[in-house]
This record gives C-alpha cells, sequence and structure tokens, in this order.
C-alpha cells in the first residue's frame, strides 16, 4: 500500500495553523501562578497555558515587578516586552496577600485549583498561613510548585537574596565555563570580552520554570492514579546548572575543572564557530572524516597532510585544538559565509570524500532567524491577534503535538484585566461586592 | 511549615514511589537530544530501555571530552543515560523489528532522534507503531523538525547548529565581537527537557482519553522559545536584537563585573529597595534619587544603563569579592561568585539537598552525579544506577517484558538482532569489571558472554 509521505501526514495533523480546531491536554485544570519578579515562574505557567490550562495569574495590586524588565525600558502599550510575552493565555487578577482578608480568598481558589505556582522565598507563604501544609488540609489534591534561590530546604535556603536571571546563571557552572579564553599575554582591561560570559536568554529561569513544569505533570500523572497531591521545589541555582554534562564527573575523577574554551569544543572536532568574511559559521564533523573533507574543502589535502588523518583522538586534546583552530580561521576569513555553506553542499555532491561533508551553518541574528522562510512556514512567529495589544509577534510554543497541539491565544493582560471575570466565576463576586474589597485594597 | 513538608527528605528518598512508577519508555536515540529526555523520565521512576545498534551503540560513547574517561568509559555519556534498561538491538534486521514491535505494545512511551521517516523504514514509526499500541506516545526530536524545507533538505543538523541558527548565540556574545557557543551542548540538552512538557501532557490526555499521539519537538525551536522579548523587539521595532555580553538588557543594573583580585561577581539589584541598598553600599545613596536611575525603566534606557553600569564596574574594581558578597547580604541585592564546577561538586547545599547526590553503582563503583532538580514531597525523583555496556540487559528485557526463554535468546543473538558490545573502550566493560556485577538475570557463561571472542 502506497503510504503518503510522512512529512505531509504529520503536517496535516500537527500544522499550528489547525491547532484550534483541536483538543486541549490540560483544559481540565485550573492553574495559580502567584509568582513574582519571577520569569522562571511566569515561564512555568506559560508553557501549562500553551496546553490549555486555565492560569489565574494573582499579582499584587501594583502589578508584578516583572512588567517592567523589559530591553532598554522599552514598553509597546503600556506593557514591557518580556511580559508581553509570557503573559500567554493567561487570566490577570489582583489581590493583596498581605491583607488577610486577601489571604483568605486565596485560600478559596486554592480550594478549586489543581496547581499553584510561587516563587516568594521560603517561609513566606507559610507566614502568610496559605503554604503547603495549609493548603493541603483544604486541597490534599493540590500541586503546591515553589520555584526559589536555593529550594525551600538545605543550609542556604534561609537567604533572602533576590534572584535574578544573571544570579542564577553565575550560580551554576555554565557561565564560568563559556567565554573566550584570555590571549597569551593579554589583560582582562585589554579584553574585557574575555571573561566568563552568561547566556544571553534567559535560559537560566527558562530552565527553572521547564523542570518545574515537567515536574507538575509528573505529579499531575501521580495523582492521575492516586488521588494525591504534593509539594515540588525547585531552586534556580540546581536546574540550570542540571544541563552540565561532564563537569562534576571530570572534577570528581581527575580533580580538572572545566575552564573557558572559547568557541571551540571540549568534546569533539572539529565542532566550533569560526569567523567569515562577513560573519561566523558553524563548523560540524564529529567523524575523522568530516574533519578531512573540511579540510580539503579549503583546499589543504595536501598541506596539511590530511589523507594521513589517522584518529580523531590525535585532534580532540586542548593543545591539538588551539594549534589546528587558527589554521582553520584563517581559512574561513577567506569567505563569505554564505560562500562556505554553498561549498559544503557542492563538496557533499563532487568532493573526494562525497557524500562527506563538514556540516556548516551560518551564525544567525534573531531577524534572520524570525525571517528564515522555514520557521515562519512552520509557525513559529504566527502573530497572535490580541483583543488588548493588538497584533503581536510572539514565539509559539517549542514542540508539535497531532492530538493536542499547544497554541496562543492571547499574548498579555492589563494588572487585574481579569477580575471582574475570575472572581465572579470563582468566587461568585459580582460588582457589587468587589466594588467594596477594591476600596479596601483586598484586590 | 516548610520544614515539615521537607524533614529528611535525603533520608526517606526510597519510602515513597517515584511519580512515573508504572511507565515504560522505549528509546531509540543517540548523543544528548535524544537521550536526555528518556534520561529524566528514568529519574522520574520510569522503566526506561534504551535500544542501541549493536556493537558500537551510542555515538555518544565516542565523547571523550579532552581525553577524559569516567570508569573507562566516555564521561560524555553519563549525564543523559542514568538509571536506563540497556538493549543492543539490531533495528535493520526483521527479527530485530520485530521484538522492538513487541516491546512497543507493551509501552506507553516512544522516543527517537533519527532522521525523519528512518524509523518508519525499519517498520517502528510513529504509523506502524499506532496500529498495534493506539496509546502509544511518540516523539521525534532533531534539529529542523518533521516537515518544512529544512527537513525536506533532509539536513543534517546538531546542537551547534540550533545555537547558531536560532539567534541564541548571537545574543550571547559581546557586541562587536563573534557570536560565542555556549560550553553547554544547551540546544541539546534543553530541547532534551522540553520534549518531556508534551510527552507528560500526553499522558495526562490519555488517561483521559485513551488516545495517544504524535508529537515533534525541533532544538532550534526549543532555544527560539526561551528568547522571549527578542520576538516582540523585532517585531515592533523592525530592528536585530543585539547582544550585550553579560549585561542583561531587561533588568538593570544586573552584570558580572570584576573585583579587584580579578575575581568576578555576578550583580543585580533592580527593584526599588535593592537599588537603593547598593547605592548605600557603593556609598553613594544619592544615585537612587538620581532621575536618571529612580525608576527601572528609565534607568534601563541605554545612556543611564550604561552610566549606572560604569559607577558600580569602578566601584567593584576597589571591592574584594568576599567585601561585595558581605554589602549585597547587608544591604539586600543580589550577588554570586561565578562557580566552577568544583564549587558546583563540592557545595555542600547541594549535598545536604541530595541534588549531587552518591550512586553506589555495581559497575561504575560509587559515584556523583546530579538528581532530577524537582524534589517532589510524595514521589521523590531518584538515580538508582549508572551508564551500562552496549546490551547489557538484553537477558533481563527479554525474559522480563517479552517472556522470551533461553533458546528464543538464542536465536536472536544468532540471527544478529540481538547484540552485546564491541571489544572497544566505552562499549565493553571497564577492565575491574568480576563478568557478574550489575548483571540482573544471567549470570551463567554461553550466551552471555559479550565479548564476542575478538
Amino acid at each position: 500500500m502506497q503510504r503518503q509521505p510522512l512529512a505531509e501526514w504529520v503536517r496535516e495533523r500537527d500544522d499550528p495553523k489547525i491547532a484550534h480546531s483541536k483538543p486541549e491536554a490540560l483544559d481540565d485544570l485550573t492553574v495559580l501562578d502567584l509568582s513574582y519578579n519571577s520569569y522562571g515562574g511566569c515561564y512555568c505557567s506559560s508553557l501549562l497555558s500553551e496546553l490549555g490550562a486555565q492560569v489565574i495569574r494573582i499579582e499584587p495590586p501594583e502589578g508584578d515587578f516583572l512588567r517592567t524588565c523589559t530591553p532598554y525600558g522599552l514598553l509597546y502599550k503600556n506593557e514591557g516586552l518580556v511580559y508581553l510575552s509570557e503573559g500567554r493565555n493567561k487570566f490577570h487578577i489582583t489581590l493583596n496577600l498581605k491583607d488577610p482578608k486577601g489571604r483568605e480568598m486565596l485560600k478559596s481558589l486554592a480550594g478549586q485549583a489543581d496547581v499553584l505556582v510561587e516563587t516568594y522565598h521560603p517561609g513566606v507563604m507559610d507566614d502568610w498561613g496559605i503554604g503547603y501544609e495549609q493548603l493541603k488540609e483544604i486541597n490534599p489534591r493540590l500541586i503546591f510548585a515553589s520555584i526559589s534561590p536555593w529550594g525551600q530546604f538545605g543550609p542556604r535556603s534561609g537567604s533572602k537574596m533576590p534572584d535574578y536571571e544573571n544570579i542564577a546563571q553565575a550560580r551554576g557552572s555554565i557561565q564560568y565555563a563559556t567565554g573566550e579564553m584570555l590571549p597569551e599575554g593579554k589583560t582582562y582591561d585589554e579584553c574585557p570580552w574575555a571573561v566568563p560570559t552568561k547566556a544571553g536568554p534567559w535560559i537560566s529561569w527558562a530552565s527553572a520554570g521547564t523542570f518545574m513544569a515537567a515536574g507538575i505533570l509528573s505529579a499531575l500523572y501521580y495523582r492521575d492514579r492516586t488521588g494525591e497531591g504534593q509539594a515540588l521545589d525547585v531552586a534556580t541555582a540546581e536546574a540550570y546548572a542540571n544541563f552540565d554534562d561532564w563537569g562534576v564527573l571530570i572534577y570528581q575523577e581527575h580533580e580538572y575543572i572545566v575552564e573557558r574554551f572559547g568557541s571551540l569544543d571540549q568534546g569533539a572536532w572539529i565542532y566550533c564557530f569560526a569567523p567569515t568574511k562577513d560573519g561566523a559559521v558553524f563548523i560540524g564533523g564529529l567523524r575523522l572524516e568530516m574533519w578531512q573533507a573540511f579540510a580539503d574543502m579549503v583546499g589543504k589535502w595536501d598541506e596539511w597532510g590530511t589523507a594521513d588523518f589517522k584518529h580523531l583522538g590525535d585532534f580532540m586534546s586542548k593543545e591539538a585544538q588551539l594549534k589546528w583552530a587558527p589554521l582553520v580561521f584563517a581559512e574561513t576569513r577567506k569567505y563569505t559565509t554564505d560562500e562556505l555553506v554553498a561549498m559544503s553542499l557542492k563538496y557533499g555532491k563532487e568532493g573526494r570524500l562525497a557524500p562527506i561533508t563538514p556540516v556548516i551553518a551560518p551564525v544567525c541574528n534573531p531577524m534572520e532567524a524570525m525571517t528564515d522562510a522555514n520557521w515562519v512556514d512552520r509557525g513559529m512567529f504566527i502573530p497572535v491577534d490580541d483583543p488588548v495589544y493588538g497584533t503581536v509577534v510572539v514565539v509559539q510554543s517549542q514542540y508539535k503535538m497531532t492530538e493536542t497541539p499547544p497554541r496562543v491565544k492571547w499574548v498579555c493582560r492589563p494588572v487585574g484585566y481579569d477580575n471582574d471575570f475570575i472572581y465572579l466565576k470563582h468566587l461568585s463576586l459580582g460588582p457589587t461586592r468587589l466594588k467594596k474589597l477594591r476600596e479596601a485594597g483586598v484586590v | 511549615m516548610a520544614e515539615v513538608t521537607w524533614r529528611n527528605y535525603k533520608e526517606n528518598k526510597n519510602s515513597r514511589p517515584a511519580p512515573l512508577k508504572g511507565i515504560r519508555v522505549l528509546e531509540v536515540a543517540t548523543l544528548l537530544l535524544g537521550p536526555g529526555g528518556p534520561g529524566f523520565l528514568a529519574k522520574l521512576g520510569a522503566e526506561v530501555i534504551k535500544c542501541e545498534m549493536p556493537p558500537m551503540g551510542d555515538t555518544l560513547r565516542s565523547l571523550v571530552p579532552f581525553g577524559f574517561f569516567f570508569r573507562e568509559h566516555g564521561c560524555g555519556l553519563t549525564h543523559p543515560n542514568l538509571g536506563k534498561y540497556w538493549i543492543g538491538l539490531d533495528l535493520h534486521k526483521p527479527e530485530g523489528q520485530k521484538v522492538f514491535r513487541d516491546l512497543a505494545a507493551k509501552a506507553d512511551i516512544i522516543e527517537e532522534n533519527m532522521r525523519p521517516g528512518v524509523l518508519e523504514k525499519w517498520n517502528v514509526g510513529y504509523r506502524q507503531i499506532k496500529e498495534i499500541n493506539p496509546g502509544i506516545i511518540y516523539i521525534s526530536k532533531n534539529g529542523y523538525g518533521q516537515w518544512g524545507q529544512y527537513a525536506d533538505e533532509n539536513r543534517p543538523s546538531n546542537d551547534g547548529g540550533s545555537q547558531a541558527a536560532s539567534g541564541f548565540a548571537w545574543m550571547s556574545s559581546f557586541p562587536g565581537k563573534p557570536p560565542l557557543k555556549s560550553r553547554l551542548y544547551v540546544a541539546d540538552a534543553y530541547g532534551g527537557l522540553m520534549g518531556e512538557i508534551p510527552v507528560l501532557a500526553a499522558l495526562h490526555y490519555r488517561e483521559r482519553t485513551g488516545k495517544g499521539q504524535y508529537i515533534e519537538l525541533s532544538q532550534t525551536e526549543s532555544l527560539m522559545r526561551t528568547m522571549s522579548w527578542v520576538w516582540p523587539y523585532q517585531g515592533i521595532t523592525g530592528e536585530p536584537a543585539m547582544p550585550s555580553g553579560n549585561r542583561d538588557q531587561c533588568v538593570c543594573p544586573a552584570d558580572t563585573f570584576r573585583c579587584v583580585d580579578d575575581t568576578f561577581v555576578a550583580i543585580a539589584a533592580p527593584a526599588p529597595e535593592e537599588f537603593k541598598g547598593l547605592c548605600t553600599a557603593m556609598g553613594k545613596p544619592e544615585l537612587a534619587e538620581d532621575p536618571r536611575f529612580k525608576d527601572h525603566l528609565i534607568r534601563l534606557q541605554e545612556e543611564n544603563a550604561v552610566a549606572i553600569l560604569k559607577i558600580i564596574s569602578e566601584w567593584v574594581r576597589t571591592m574584594t569579592f568576599d567585601h561585595v558578597m558581605s554589602l549585597a547580604e547587608k544591604h539586600g541585592f543580589a550577588a554570586s561568585e561565578i562557580r566552577s564546577a568544583k564549587d558546583i561538586t563540592e557545595d555542600p547545599h547541594f549535598r545536604a539537598r541530595d541534588y549531587i547526590t552518591e550512586i553506589d553503582d555495581p559497575l561504575d563503583g560509587p559515584m556523583l552525579n546530579y538528581d532530577f532538580p524537582v524534589m517532589m514531597s510524595k514521589t521523590p525523583p531518584r538515580i538508582n544506577w549508572s551508564v551500562r555496556p552496549v546490551g547489557f540487559d538484553n537477558e533481563y528485557i527479554m525474559a522480563q517484558v517479552l517472556g522470551k526463554n533461553k533458546e528464543q535468546i538464542k536465536q536472536l543473538y544468532e540471527c544478529g538482532a540481538l547484540g552485546k558490545w564491541a571489544d572497544v573502550k566505552g562499549r565493553r566493560p571497564a577492565s575491574t569489571w568480576d563478568g557478574k556485577s550489575g548483571l540482573i538475570l544471567s549470570r551463567e557463561p554461553g550466551y552471555t558472554d559479550g565479548g564476542r571472542g575478538e
């Protein structure tokens, strides 16, 4: 039987353009997101809201400080750009948790919720009488998810130091070992860029939020089977550190500390970024033949004695990489990025070692990524038609599903936008009662 | 109260079930992106059966950073592969495909990271498996997704390509300097984790409806999603977002600074009280009232941000690291050292939380590694064992899951469907192995002698 091509079959079912016609995996869940000044908390609840959960963002009456975290102070329709992206699909209400009445209302909401996400320092929720031990008496099915700098227990959990992305990145071991090496004989004053370098995107907070979402969904599976909720604890200092693949192993076995190695790679050759006439490319070849193909492609088959390359291991040591990298870069600088990409494709067809060829990919700026026809076609940047903010480009979900695809329905909400609806729906508070609470500073 | 919830967490880890108890996962994956996700599920208590192509197995086994081995296997192999069962199964062979299909009939989740269409060619693609197990949740992970121009071109992909194509690397460098690759395989690591969100959500949906589904994840798209403000920024301004080194463009001040002793310190103090605290610590409390700096949104503007960061930078240059840290504690702003792998390994806090956990492995011996970074009060994740040579658990899985007897297993070896390790370092057991330790079922010689007589 002739099958429909797989790509076509998959696309018919998971193209984001038809996501609205399909069911949602988590549309039976209510999530309370109390996170404050934490991209990790917001990102976590975003992942659940993209899958259909009703997420209620609970902000203090003045709004979340995170709304002011925006590049160069830029606001769009009075909203910061980080929040504009991460308010997605959520209902936004205000509630003053410093007020006892506000805490009673939170308890009522928690009694109806499946998941609660919070990012206050350990002990704050307890002191307010709305910690896990207190809320589980009201709702034993509740999954109570806490994200904090050092976690809920352990010697440093009592620290009151605030948490930020660059701080969490520093606490993992990744920033330490990422960055250009200080050129020999140079000082930091001469090369202020040759220092431990953090990732630009908020990957550390995103990791904390994503791990927590995975924890919540695992706890949900357990609850589906047993009816039992539980408390979950993520430390931002631990989450991003978890992506370290071998630093801890090498240190315990060899007492060797992984250090900065520029855009080369301690685990592979040839596997690096290389400068070109007009930018940079990534060169990837995990096999000896791909390295040989690269040498051949840039016309160095004879000069480099490429035919005699025997083991990739001969090129993997630090010394070997530092010897070979400048030779490679001298060659890549002779060409534009596009020329090198084209050369690798051509080599794969006509080269001496074809079809073996090095992987060469352009290092894109995010505008090039955003306008790349492949990603546009795959629906990554479908503009969202938002009732408040108009047509806004945000990035869509990270994966595609055939039965319950994720989706973005709206991007954000001003502070307290959904007070009327959510308080009416969950606490039967109509306009008259809500007005009084508003005047009393409770919502 | 939190003390009550988390009291003796470390000591009591094994007194409760892990959350995914009863879930069976099949993995056909190599390197980091593919194995990472099932690796997380193993820590969450799923039974993960990793299928490797015998006798060489996962290409990741060749990843030996700077030539460092760990107990005679590559250091790279361990992290994404803890706590799995290992079978050597040749999916090119019809008999191997039959074994896989029999396992798939009894599985909940299948994870793979081959090029698009490869598993279908082996008769174990989603469309084929759902015929025998409609509830199966099946995820494919790769660089560019399952459809679209790059998938059509069958482009090879890997972590570095995704760091480059997504704009992530561009955003992670110093202005005017070449783009910087992360020390991490960050696209692999994060993509490996991200894929488990839809997988676990699909599990919930299956509990509700009985329906399985197919999921695809592109690691490039996965990194794009972490870049938040970059996309609306570009959409609104029409300009490409620009990198800014260690400075955070959305939080001010937030940067990495150099102390008098050439150690580095990360500092952040954007909220009003934090910023006031920092200014006081610098002996310049008046800066907190300076119209350029008073309000966070105004302080973030390029000129103002540059000005305040310069002031802080000059101050930190005169300070020792310890002094900055003590002032941060005292005045309520955030500061941290830039911690190395040594700092992490030896961190007493991580040890007390059992985040850096000690594994007592029958093959590798005692070792430290990261546990799953979500502590769960009722269902603690945990790591029970380390990695294994190719095909190490063949006998156990064949007998336990498929009920095969000695003769049937022998036939599978004879036709080449099942296999064990090549006599190569990193594929075979360590030289110190006694021939028995870690074997679950069969401890007799004969068909279990893996060395293939070479």
